[in-house]
This record gives C-alpha cells, sequence and structure tokens, in this order.
C-alpha cells in the first residue's frame, strides 16, 4: 500500500460508505451500556417521550458512521480517496436531526472538504470531511465535519 | 418533585460532576473491535508505533463513555428531553486502560425554544479528566430541557 500524503487528497473527493440497518437489540444494547435514557433503553418509557419509541442514540449513529468508513478504506486496498485511518484532533457541528428507529436503513458518506496547514507542526496536515446519514427517502438524518491528521509529502 | 431541575434551573456556570468511570483494556478492545478497528485502539504492539504512542480507546469510545457519567448523573434530576447533537468536540489527550475518568459539566448558554414555549436548550461544555487531572475530551453539547410549568 502506498503511502497517503496530505497533499494526495483532494476537496471534493466523495465515496458512499455503505448502508445500515438498525435493530431493536442492537439499539437497546448500546443504550444500556452508554446512553440510558428511557427512549433509548425501554420501548414502552420510549412510547411516551417525545420521539413517541425507541430511538438510537446520536453516539450510536456516530460509532456506525466510523465503522463504516473504515470498513471502506479496508475494502478500497488502499484506493479510496478519502483520508485512509488515523488519529483525530476532533470533530464540528454534529446533529442528530431526525431520530433513527429500529429497522430504518441509512445510507453513510463522506466527503473532504477542507485542507489545513499545520504551523506547529509541519510535518502533518489536517483534512476535513463532511460526513452524513440519509433515510430511504433521501432525507438528511446526522452530518458531523470530521477532522483526521495526516503526514504531509517528504521534501525531497 | 421539588428536585427536578428544569430549564430555568440551569443558571451560566452551574457545574455538575459526573463519573468516575475506570477505563478497561477489555473494554477499550471490545468497542474498537465493533466500531473502530484500528490497529491503535486494538493492539498494544501495533499501537506503540501510531501517533497515540500506545493503546487508546477511540475517540468515539471516549464520547460514549462521557455520555454514560453525564446520563448518569443527570437523568435523575433533569427535566430532559435529549439532545440534538454535539457542537464541537476535541480529543485532547489518548484514553489509556487503567485511566480513571470524570466529567466536569458546566452550563455555558440557554436559550428557550422560539417556536416552543414549554422547551428550551441548555448547552453544557463537558470536560473530561483523568486521574492525573489531565484533560482528556472537551466538548460542547446542547440538551433539550422542559421549562417550568410556573
Amino acid at each position: 500500500m502506498s503511502p497517503q500524503y496530505w497533499e494526495d487528497l483532494q476537496i471534493g473527493a466523495r465515496r458512499d460508505l455503505g448502508h445500515y440497518t438498525f435493530t431493536e437489540d442492537e439499539i437497546i444494547r448500546f443504550g444500556r451500556k452508554y446512553d440510558p435514557q428511557p427512549f433509548h433503553v425501554d420501548p414502552e418509557a420510549a412510547k411516551n417521550s417525545i420521539f413517541g419509541g425507541l430511538i438510537a442514540s446520536g453516539w450510536h449513529t456516530a460509532a456506525i458512521w466510523m465503522k463504516l468508513a473504515i470498513a471502506e478504506r479496508a475494502n478500497s486496498k488502499g484506493k479510496s480517496p478519502l483520508l485512509r485511518a488515523g488519529v483525530s484532533p476532533g470533530y464540528e457541528d454534529m446533529r442528530w436531526l431526525k431520530p433513527v428507529r429500529p429497522g430504518m436503513t441509512l445510507k453513510f458518506s463522506s466527503e473532504i472538504c477542507g485542507k489545513v496547514e499545520l504551523r506547529s507542526r509541519p510535518e502533518m496536515g489536517i483534512v476535513l470531511s463532511r460526513n452524513e446519514a440519509r433515510d430511504e427517502k433521501g432525507a438528511l438524518v446526522f452530518h458531523f465535519t470530521g477532522k483526521g491528521f495526516v503526514q504531509r509529502r517528504p521534501k525531497a | 418533585m421539588s428536585s427536578i431541575l428544569y430549564f430555568e434551573d440551569f443558571h451560566l456556570g452551574r457545574t455538575f460532576e459526573c463519573g468516575p468511570y475506570a477505563v478497561t483494556k477489555e473494554e477499550i478492545v471490545e468497542f474498537a473491535s465493533e466500531f473502530d478497528p484500528q490497529p491503535h485502539h486494538l493492539d498494544e504492539e501495533a499501537a506503540k508505533h501510531s501517533m497515540l504512542g500506545g493503546l487508546a480507546a477511540s475517540g468515539w469510545h471516549v464520547c460514549a463513555m462521557t455520555m454514560r457519567m453525564f446520563a448518569d448523573r443527570m437523568i435523575p434530576v433533569m427535566a430532559a428531553r435529549g439532545g440534538s447533537g454535539s457542537r464541537e468536540a476535541r480529543w485532547v489527550k489518548p484514553v489509556r486502560p487503567g485511566d480513571v475518568l470524570r466529567v466536569e459539566a458546566t452550563v455555558v448558554d440557554t436559550k428557550q425554544s422560539r417556536g416552543r414555549p414549554d422547551i428550551g436548550h441548555v448547552v453544557f461544555e463537558c470536560r473530561v479528566y483523568n486521574q492525573k487531572e489531565l484533560v482528556a475530551l472537551v466538548f460542547m453539547t446542547p440538551v433539550i430541557a422542559t421549562r417550568s410549568a410556573a
């Protein structure tokens, strides 16, 4: 696998990351472990919540985005135009716009939307990505702006 | 019922202590295996040679653990209706096996809903500290709170 440098990544490069169907069991398992609000863990209590039924934790949706992003990078055998993998300093503007219910299938994607040089670390750069999940009708359900550290191409 | 906190009770600067959460290697590897299978979250030897310098939890796992600490503290006392997102997170320090985390959740902004007089948004800045009192994660997250009926 050839090395991937900050200079190689192009703004506008976009990939579908695939689909994922959320099941009730998984939603409850994640909720019990990490986000035990009644509408994430208890289908009966969830009926009386503002969501009117069980919904996935927003952190669960984010974790599934990560899972599919890693799978896409592995499947592309180093040919993905996206950031391959690595370490991130954080994210911005994460929004959970629509509830994710059991049986829903979401379509995830990632697009490179910016590149930042690092004065403090000239050997590294940051790549920004606009990441989304949409429902079966194409409506936006989830998005955030991700950030990843990438090596700069060594100066010859 | 006077112990329930409504939108009006979340004054700017009010801080809630949450946690602790003991981080184990087993849990780091379990979360990463399911959601973030990168070598620096799975394998100690590979992690030594990564930018993280050793095995560390997925950033998404750190967010999830933070959510758990926040939920355990706030669900019993807050008239909350869930969150709509997370404005920003900074993964400042790696979270390692054996770390013990705690959270200081401070109210940094409040806003009444324009369209819905019965709710408001309370923005918390959650600072996650490890046992050395170093900040591992900072995130800003708005929570929807019911307004007092009064």
